[in-house]
């Protein structure tokens, strides 16, 4: 009877939990209320120095790929599979098409420098790969033409030149010997510079990226994000999408991947959200620091005017650049019809490269804010449609100034006919403005859309009247 | 080149697919456009500006007449009888004095014969000998805010429906008429910015092109509107509904309520507007969240009869209807819209009483239950506090805070202080600081009492004769001023530096001898017994709400010693003349607090609630019971030091008596997990409780959370107490608690003597411990009082405060948290002093430890005394 002793612990045990248990259950727990943006983002792993690794000087590019291959076997096939290098979708039926159609920097033309076809040796400058001279590199590249070191090299170390060959005078073995995880600057060097310059395509994209202020963009700001924790990438298959070169949102980058869906703490805000896409109210503005490309015209080209690389060149004509510009929306669902080379141009009105789809019937549809790129290019006018013409190199207008050699030289490379007489066309294209993501002070407030000033037309996106008073899409519906 | 416009509205998709669509979105959109025009108001038809004769302006080329122009449609006779703005108090005119105010001067309710020491001129009674303001020259001045109609009409200017119903009245051009005495052009004036009439010279013209060859207004220059916030801001306040950002400098005059209040109406975010304001780049949120919501001041402030707002009669007293459809047709509205507006209960307007609380309360459209879940007590901060006190938590803009008319500036005005605002250049580099609203208790219409922001504004100013008249403006310049600056004399008197010049701290009359010095002045000028009187005006805060995000949310804000429910509040930095002000009667601003002069010699408001019956929980401690509770516990604790010591002293001078120890099973397991689960508890509830009752001294924890403990566990004691109980009466151990009453003061007497000297000789306890009889008396009446008193008491104060927001009328009945919160903490003393009391006595045992560690393995050493052991060890 006596020597019970583990009795005692038994008493000061169940005293404790009838303490805590009771404590543990009714005590709110703080951390279960939202989901956690930060769970999403990627714990960046530690870097290989590779610094011993590479110690041979590399006679050029592929031989650098070579040397990376040797380690990471399968780099080179797994990128190959990816639009980094294939610049092309893959086939897609777009509606109002006999055939499956692919879409891409390849095969198209865009608002900017036109079309890549016959226009290589500068156009692919971009190009993941060494070596495109000509419409046969897909045929005869092989896995030593991956450029590795484009999106690994270290900051400062790298850059590419005519025919995406490095440039002259980089040393490759401190550029191999510095490469890691994909920086800024990697992924800078070409989706900040598109079109040829710093800031000229997005609008929200541009070198203002690569030490933003918070109130530039949050995420890059504040919280130091890279382009890869959100650009989440597998297998070098990068997560991302654009219709600027898409046609859909697969493998797309959503907002909600890390933040809840219903985060907003006013119910009105979370109202907004099937109709409303995040960067609408939260990127009230792009080219916040520098001022973007908003029009090209083509037409004006070929002058001896003094050239200044944001009104006027010779070889491309004259451009308008803005600051601070007030996106226009338009729904979106995520898809975007696309102007293919030998289609029609529109009977009334610019042409539209890459119509955004949607509309206030379409419930997948929300409002989005785009940059709106108007052009002026040049088009075929007995077979009315544009024209990709042959710019750079022999024979191009940028060395001849002569449309209709530049149009009958791009002919003979598209295949597609060129009647013998041009002229220009208004063009738009559509770019997403979801970078430059700014912090919350800055976000758009009611009165911005919901008032007789406000920035959103009501009209054109098929509302009777502001729905703040007539009613939301979905209020009449059933 | 023929790019595309960047707005939206012109870029129609040509894309196959969407070709039907668009044809919808462009007839859609040309609709909307053809509604959206120059026009403000589509419905609106065009018609002919009438002269007062009924004769078309651009014959007669006379002023145009509202009431007839706007009577063709509308019951303009109507309107202009039912409209506090156009009445503006001149029909219930009555006797001086007869007034809410006071005043023996004020002759109405309203801006027509209610004076205003911030704008000073008197509207002077019927029958005073060299008026202030007469009718005429009160239009010009005081009168720039009228609406007309009503006491101007005689004048010649009618009710002005330009100015509230135009986009873009010219406002600027109808005072300037109305300032040059030219009355009847004036309701003209107010059309000049929209092209329809021009001036040169003085000269009105009727514009011929604005006008079709019927003699109809022009479409186009058609702007008749609902009135909007711009409207409402000519005369209210700063109304910024811009993108630009917002910019206010000092402490200027920057629209009535703004200037009296520090309203702004924008939904402009603070941290975006052009202001020098502190730490502005954290203040995110708009100015005020319904301007933010697109609220306009009209869809609170309706027209009673409008038939979108109006209820309807009987839905408030039927019981079976929510909702009355049987309205105004809106054809009727139209014709008969009064012009009295919902409006609130203001401290500062007693003009239409009849109308008071008309207006839709924070309630009519939030369901304040729903947004409040979070907060404890919901129920009773709703009953206690307004919406505006947590919900318009500061103000970002100066407000006048004192007006001193006892002196004048060189512009012959009032030394005019503001509240929120550093420094007095009057330019961008004062610094605003924003303020803090003072918080009054407010009498509303219901009969309930709740604290409201007000901001107080004092003035100080000579008044003359008798019955006595502030007096005037051009008496007080012609004390003060002497050519372009201050009469010598005065400067003598004041120049405290004696620089020849008056700063603007140098001109007050800080003593009493100024203050005569300057009546002197006065009454030479002919003024019988110039005297200084004072008065405190609270002006309603209403607007500027914030959401909940920034709204006051913090329990700790209010709950503390320094309360912002009880902030002191600075009313005047210097008294002049010493003369206090007094709160002006006629409001609804309980005065709860009085007045103090600090050393610097401001004036300050010292907010007192308890004078009224607010009591809040963690500010109002009823002090002698933290006294009497602590010395409670330091009485027991020097009772149990001092004879602690005592024994540990003897203990070593003798040796140790033998006595004979035994172990026995004293503690059940039941027992011992109840005790120390009481004692758990009693340790947490006390913990906690002090952090509840001092939340200021462990700013480190959560409030809600402490709280959250607390009742848990006091739900933990209650239920092991209930359950011991059960276990005690069931079992007969219940005995064991009871003193018995035969022989117990003869049993307690010798325990009590035990204590007081025989522990020090080392006797043996008086009473053999067993598991039977294990307490002693002394025990025994000590452990019923506890269990039988105070937990009970404890217990039941305690459910009472937690059931307040439950059953309030219970705990109301038991002289509510006022009463029981005291109570409570004066047990929660009495326990406190107990366990030391006990722990110590639990030290008396065979060994110090020994009680201790019975209660944790169940085994205790006791005495054994031979007399009575060899029984028991027998058996």
């Amino acid at each position: 009877m006596e020597n019970k002793k583990p009795l005692w612990i038994a008493v000061v045990g169940l005293t404790l939990a009838l303490v805590f248990i009771p404590l543990a259950i009714f005590l709110p727990r703080e951390n279960e209320q939202t989901i956690d943006p930060w769970a999403n983002v990627p714990e960046r792993s530690p870097q290989t120095d590779h610094t011993y690794l590479m110690s041979e000087p590399f006679e050029d590019g592929y031989a650098v790929t070579r040397a990376c291959l040797e380690c990471h076997p399968n780099a080179a096939k797994e990128m190959m599979a990816t639009v980094h290098w294939t610049w092309e979708s893959k086939p897609y039926d777009l509606p109002g098409r006999d055939e499956p159609v692919t879409v891409g920097k390849k095969n198209q033309i865009n608002n900017f420098c036109i079309g890549i076809q016959g226009n290589w040796q500068k156009c692919v400058s971009c190009h993941a790969g060494y070596g495109w001279e000509d419409e046969t590199f897909f045929e005869t590249a092989t896995e030593e033409n991956v450029d590795c070191l484009v999106c690994h090299a270290g900051v400062g170390t790298y850059a590419k030149g005519d025919y995406a060959l490095p440039l002259e005078g980089i040393d490759l073995l401190a550029a191999a010997q510095s490469v890691g995880t994909p920086t800024r600057q990697n992924c800078g060097s070409c989706h900040f510079n598109g079109g040829g310059g710093n800031a000229v395509k997005h609008g929200d994209l541009d070198e203002s990226l690569y030490w933003p202020s918070a109130s530039i963009d949050v995420h890059m700001g504040e919280h130091n994000f890279q382009c890869i924790d959100c650009h989440q990438t597998t297998d070098h298959n990068i997560k991302g999408r654009s219709i600027s070169v898409s046609l859909d949102d697969e493998n797309q980058v959503y907002c909600t991947d890390c933040h809840g869906d219903d985060l907003h703490e006013d119910q009105r805000l979370n109202a907004h959200l099937d109709t409303v896409a995040c960067q609408t109210c939260h990127i009230p503005y792009y080219g916040l620091e520098d001022a973007t490309k908003m029009v090209w015209n083509w037409e004006e080209a070929g002058q001896d005017i003094g050239d200044d690389p944001h009104t006027y060149l010779k070889i491309k004509g004259s451009f308008v650049y803005s600051g601070d510009v007030q996106p226009q929306y338009f729904w979106y669902n995520g898809v975007a019809d696309r102007y293919l080379l030998g289609d029609p141009l529109a009977e009334q009105g610019p042409t539209a490269i890459n119509y955004p789809q949607g509309s206030i019937t379409d419930p997948a549809a929300k409002i989005m804010p785009f940059k709106v790129h108007e052009a002026r290019q040049i088009y075929d006018t007995i077979n009315n449609y544009l024209i990709q013409p042959k710019t750079v190199g022999e024979g191009g207008y940028w060395t001849e100034f002569d449309w209709q050699l530049a149009a009958e030289l791009g002919s003979e490379i598209t295949g597609l006919p060129f009647s013998g007489t041009y002229g220009f066309t208004d063009t738009i294209m559509f770019w997403p403005t979801t970078h430059m993501v700014q912090p919350i002070s800055q976000a758009l407030q009611c009165t911005d859309c919901h008032s007789p000033e406000g920035r959103l037309d009501w009209a054109a996106l098929g509302y009777p009247g502001d729905p703040i008073e007539w009613g939301s899409r979905f209020d009449h519906q059933d | 080149m023929n790019l595309i416009a960047k707005t939206s509205s012109r870029r129609i998709p040509i894309g196959l697919i969407l070709a039907g669509l668009a044809l919808l979105i462009v007839s859609i959109g040309l609709t909307f456009q053809t509604g959206t025009a120059a026009a403000q108001s589509p419905l609106h038809p065009t018609f002919p500006f009438l002269d007062q004769e009924g004769e078309n302006v651009l014959a007669s080329g006379r002023p145009v007449s509202t009431m007839q122009t706007c009577g063709q449609c509308h019951d303009t006779a109507f309107i202009a009888s039912h409209s506090f703005h156009a009445d503006a108090g001149y029909t219930g005119m009555t006797t001086p004095g007869d007034t809410s105010t006071g005043r023996p001067w004020d002759t109405s309710e309203g801006l027509y014969g209610k004076w205003n020491p911030i704008t000073y001129r008197l509207l002077s009674p019927a029958g005073d000998e060299d008026p202030d303001l007469t009718a005429r020259t009160w239009l010009q001045t005081i009168g720039l805010r009228h609406t007309g109609g009503g006491p101007a009409e005689e004048l010649g200017v009618e009710m002005n429906c330009f100015l509230c119903h135009l986009s873009n009245p010219d406002n600027e051009a109808r005072t300037a008429a109305l300032q040059q005495g030219d009355y009847v052009w004036a309701n003209t004036a107010t059309l000049l910015s929209s092209g329809i009439v021009t001036e040169q010279a003085g000269e009105y013209l009727w514009n011929q092109d604005a006008f079709d060859e019927a003699g109809d207004l022009l479409p186009a220059f058609l702007s008749i509107q609902d009135p909007d916030n711009q409207n409402c801001g000519q005369c209210h306040g700063t109304v910024h509904d811009e993108p630009q950002p917002l910019v206010l400098t000092g402490c200027e005059q920057t629209g009535w309520e703004t200037t009296t209040t520090g309203m702004v109406f924008s939904a402009q975010r603070i941290s975006d507007s052009g202001m020098n304001l502190d730490n502005k780049a954290a203040l995110t949120r708009s100015w005020d969240v319904h301007m933010e919501r697109l609220v306009e001041c009209t869809d609170c402030h309706f027209s009673l009869n409008n038939p979108v707002y109006v209820q309807g009669s009987g839905v408030d007293s039927l019981d079976n209807l929510e909702f009355d459809p049987r309205r105004l047709e809106i054809g009727e509205y139209l014709y008969r819209p009064v012009h009295e507006f919902a409006r609130g209960q203001s401290a500062q307007s007693s003009l239409a009483p009849e109308f008071r609380d008309s207006l839709r309360r924070c309630e009519s459209c939030h369901n304040t239950e729903a947004t409040h879940d979070w907060l404890p007590y919901a129920s009773q901060h709703l009953d206690a506090i307004h919406c505006e006190t947590c919900h318009i938590p500061a103000m970002y803009s100066p407000a006048i805070q004192q007006v001193d008319w006892t002196v004048v500036e060189l512009d012959a005005f009032a030394r005019t202080t503001c509240r929120g605002i550093e420094g007095e250049t009057g330019t961008i580099a004062d610094m605003v600081t924003g303020f803090s609203p003072a918080l009054l208790l407010r009498e509303n219409l219901d009969g309930s009492i709740k604290l409201a922001p007000y901001n107080l504004i004092s003035a100080w100013y000579w008044v003359a004769g008798d019955p006595g008249r502030p007096v005037s403006q051009e008496l007080l310049a012609e004390a003060f001023l002497q050519g372009d600056g201050y009469h010598a004399d005065v400067i003598a008197l004041l120049d405290g530096n004696n620089d020849g010049v008056l700063s603007s701290e140098e001109l007050a009359l800080d003593t009493e001898e100024k203050a005569a010095a300057i009546a002197a002045r006065l009454s030479a000028l002919g003024l019988v017994n110039p005297r200084i009187q004072a008065e405190i005006q609270p002006y309603s805060i209403n607007h500027n709400v914030a959401g909940s995000e920034w709204a006051l949310r913090d329990c700790t804000t209010c709950h503390t010693e320094d309360s912002r429910l009880t902030a002191d509040v600075q009313l005047a930095a210097y008294v002049p003349g010493g003369v206090l002000p007094e709160f002006l009667p006629g409001n609804n601003a309980l005065t709860n607090g009085e007045l103090l002069v600090d050393e610097t010699g401001a004036l300050v408001f010292q907010s007192d609630l308890s004078e009224e019956g607010v009591y809040i929980f963690g500010h109002n401690n009823v002090g002698w019971i933290d006294w009497l509770g602590g010395l409670m516990v330091l009485g027991v604790l020097a009772g149990v030091t001092v004879h602690g010591g005592l024994r540990a002293w003897t203990a070593r001078r003798r040796s140790k008596h033998e006595t004979r120890i035994e172990k026995i099973y004293m503690y059940s397991f039941y027992e011992r997990v109840w005790h120390w689960l009481q004692t758990l508890t009693i340790l947490i509830l006390a913990f906690t409780g002090l952090v509840i009752h001092k939340p200021e001294s462990f700013g480190i924890f959560n409030f809600n959370g402490v709280v959250l403990v607390h009742n848990i566990m006091a739900a933990l004691l209650v239920a092991n107490a209930a359950l011991a109980l059960f276990h005690n009466l069931v079992s007969g151990d219940i005995k064991r608690f009871l003193p018995e009453p035969r022989g117990f003061f003869n049993q307690s007497f010798e325990q009590a003597r035990y204590y007081i000297s025989g522990i020090f000789k080392g006797e043996p306890h008086p009473f053999e411990r067993t598991r039977q009889s294990r307490l002693n008396p002394l025990q025994k009446v000590t452990y019923f009082g506890i269990l039988n008193v105070l937990l009970p008491l404890q217990v039941i104060t305690g459910i009472l405060m937690w059931g307040v927001q439950r059953w309030p009328q219970v705990a109301g009945t038991l002289g509510g948290l006022p009463f029981l919160a005291p109570f409570h903490t004066l047990i929660s003393w009495s326990f406190v002093a107990f366990i030391i009391a006990h722990v110590y006595l639990t030290t008396t045992g065979h060994t110090p430890i020994t009680g201790i560690k019975s209660m944790i393995v169940g085994w205790d050493e006791v005495e054994v005394h031979p007399s009575e052991t060899e029984t028991t060890e027998e058996n």
